[in-house]
């Protein structure tokens, strides 16, 4: 995790946003700020709602209530795509299709150059299976695929669900790189990562969710304050906190 | 637009539910063709000793018709599957949640969706339409008008199956519920045709929403601008749903209220359409018409011709009159009100009325009765009525049939050899990887 940073402007708020399915409270009262060209870490456990809250921000799940706000302006649904890009687990996406011919559509889609498009296809190693279908691909190379077609797009916050899935441990490093580089150059990152090491490596500031709930906001060092604890590790601020 | 309808028509080409409709199809053509053709020429054969059996040998009615009843068992059993694909194969893998984030408005995602669907049905009838090549090949007769309205008409039926399949897709969790909707829609058509139709009243109106009916207009050489203009309501009715219903964002009670609001406007447009005016007889025998001297003197006659049919819709009396005479008389006189003054009542009910099975004619305050179903009689009643003197037959209108004594083994060739081994290779062709420009697989820029 890099060293800590000024944080750039306010880009995007959450406030109060909640979902329930029928009895089940997947989300309550969810507020938070993801900041310009910070890379903010959503961590929990399995089903603590990370998906969920990402799907409601994106809009591609109805909320039951909260707001989004995008430099201070509520966003509304439609134009969401505008200012914001959630990358979805677990899905392969047009698996006949070959995996060049869906890098070159959302190439074409979002007007990027073939300089462009031959940058990214390298930086995530796509090159020696650009002639396979998507169903063809192991699940490391789907995921890599899947975060080509995130970095192809060009809004300027981008959200990723379990952008690690899938890689070894060097295959994890060469991506956190990547990762960090796009964030270098001025675009915020919003990732839900189960892995609590992955996270403390890569992220800026951490968001805790458990049982659809935030339990705690703010970089590594706030978190150790907010428990007391000074030399404890993410892991241990998550389990203190939630 | 061009990268997201690339995406659609590759999406379709990629799959192998429409190879697979495609290849089904050759036999099914390929078989009414050939049984059509065998017929034709049997009744060529007779029509050989006797010149008025030939004047009744229409390639439409002998050939046509029959070979596209192939393509229309395609369009209700098949392609669903095929349109269903469109969408349904990214709900079930997830993608959707990337479509709707393109910087395309959801209607424009359906109206690439639509144009897939369109392309992918073009392909089918155009596997249909090389019939009309085989029967010009063993000197068959086309007559363009009647064989471009049957074409454009499956082209609509299509369609619209299409975007019943898109609408169900979009409603659907599954591929398989999307399949299940469609063929309800599709197959319960059928149910409509042959449970309901000739029933009086409320049974009578619903079984002329079977999607079939639309079908038949075009098969009998009719071109009707209500007809064009309710499917295509229906057809833009049901891709709006389809709009609708597709993102995963919306709220229900929000997609409720767009769906009340796309179903008026459809149901006004369809409404609209049934007061358009009467169809146009394409066809070559005119027999949607009357004789040509006939048609030119009706169609001189501006006042309102009342008619008072003491039938009941479902009497075969009436519906030979209906064919006969008031469907053509409402396509060339300008005023024709037609009245069933049975309506409601059960043919057993009105058995017993003495009125019953009269047939009132009244232009020009006067007015006369029939009890026939023939243009024959009924025509020098209505010149009568109006003081006009019956119109002579014009010489050399007749239309002089087109018996053909050929033989259909070709077309077994065509459909059976030759467009499957075209097909496949347009199969094979579809899935070959595509050119990658080098600079993509060289390993350079910086990662």
């Amino acid at each position: 995790m890099t060293a800590s940073i000024a944080p750039g402007p306010v880009l995007m708020q959450v406030t109060g946003l909640s979902k329930r399915y029928g009895d089940q409270r997947a989300l309550t009262d969810i507020s938070l700020t993801v900041n310009a060209g910070e890379v903010l870490g959503l961590i929990g456990p399995n089903g603590a709602g990370k998906t969920t809250l990402m799907q409601a921000i994106a809009g591609t799940l109805a909320a039951d209530a909260g707001q989004i706000l995008w430099r201070g302006t509520p966003l509304p649904l439609s134009r969401r795509r505008e200012f914001l890009f959630y990358l979805p687990d677990g899905v392969r996406p047009w698996e006949d299709q070959y995996v060049a011919r869906v890098t070159e559509l959302f190439a074409a889609i979002y007007g990027r150059s073939q300089a462009f498009l031959a940058q990214t296809i390298h930086a995530l190693g796509l090159a020696p299976v650009l002639r396979q279908r998507v169903v063809e691909l192991s699940k490391g190379y789907a995921r890599r695929l899947l975060l080509a077609l995130a970095l192809l797009t060009p809004q300027p916050l981008l959200m990723m669900d379990e952008p690690f899935d899938g890689f070894d441990l060097r295959q994890t490093r060469d991506i956190m790189n990547v990762l960090r580089e796009v964030a270098g150059a001025g675009r915020a990152l919003v990732l839900a990562i189960h892995q609590l090491r992955d996270a403390a490596r890569v992220c800026d500031r951490f968001v805790l969710l458990a049982e659809g709930r935030v339990r705690g906001v703010g970089t590594l060092a706030e978190l150790q304050a907010q428990t007391g604890k000074a030399a404890a590790d993410l892991e241990d601020v998550f389990l203190a906190l939630t | 637009m061009r990268p997201l309808l690339g995406k659609e028509l590759w999406e379709v080409a990629s799959g192998r539910a429409l190879w697979t409709m495609l290849l089904i199809l050759c036999p099914l053509l390929g078989y009414s063709f050939f049984q059509a053709v065998s017929l034709y020429d049997e009744a060529s054969k007779a029509a050989a000793e006797s010149p008025v059996l030939g004047s009744g040998l229409s390639p439409l009615d002998g050939v046509l018709v029959p070979t596209f009843g192939g393509l229309y068992l395609a369009a209700t059993l098949l392609f669903p599957f095929v349109a269903i694909r469109t969408l349904g194969h990214e709900k079930e893998s997830g993608a959707l949640a990337l479509l709707v984030q393109l910087p395309y408005r959801v209607p424009a995602l359906i109206v690439a969706k639509m144009t897939a669907i369109f392309g992918a049905w073009v392909a089918a009838v155009l596997c249909a339409a090389s019939s009309l090549v085989v029967w010009l090949a063993i000197a068959g007769h086309l007559y363009l008008p009647e064989t471009l309205d049957l074409v454009g008409g499956h082209l609509l039926y299509g369609l619209l199956v299409g975007a019943i399949a898109l609408f169900s897709a979009s409603i659907s969790d599954s591929a398989a519920t999307a399949a299940i909707i469609t063929l309800a829609f599709t197959l319960g058509s059928w149910v409509l045709d042959f449970a309901l139709a000739g029933q009086p009243g409320v049974l009578g109106w619903i079984s002329q929403l079977s999607l079939t009916q639309t079908l038949r207009p075009f098969e009998q050489g009719l071109l009707s601008a209500g007809l064009l203009l309710g499917m295509l309501a229906a057809i833009c009715g049901f891709a709006a749903l389809a709009a609708v219903w597709l993102h995963p964002g919306v709220r229900v009670s929000t997609k409720m209220l767009r769906s009340a609001a796309c179903v008026a406007v459809a149901a006004g447009l369809i409404g609209l359409s049934t007061q358009l005016g009467p169809s146009v007889d394409v066809t070559e025998d005119r027999r949607n018409s009357f004789p040509a001297a006939d048609q030119k003197a009706l169609a001189e006659l501006r006042e309102p011709l009342m008619i008072a049919v003491h039938f009941v819709p479902e009497d075969p009396r009436y519906v030979d009159l209906r064919r006969n005479v008031l469907a053509k008389l409402e396509r060339v006189m300008p005023h024709v009100m037609v009245r069933l003054v049975t309506s409601g009542q059960s043919m057993v009910g009105s058995a017993s009325d003495d009125a019953y099975g009269e047939v009132e004619y009244s232009y020009a305050r006067r007015s006369d009765k029939s009890r026939s179903t023939s243009h024959r009689e009924i025509l020098p009643l209505i010149y009568a009525l109006a003081g006009r003197p019956i119109p002579q037959p014009i010489a050399g209108e007749d239309y002089p049939g087109y018996p053909l004594v050929a033989n259909g083994s070709p077309a077994l060739a065509w459909f059976l050899g030759g467009l499957p081994l075209l097909i496949v290779l347009a199969w094979w062709r579809s899935r070959c990887p595509p050119h990658v420009a080098l600079h993509l697989t060289k390993n350079g820029g910086h990662s």
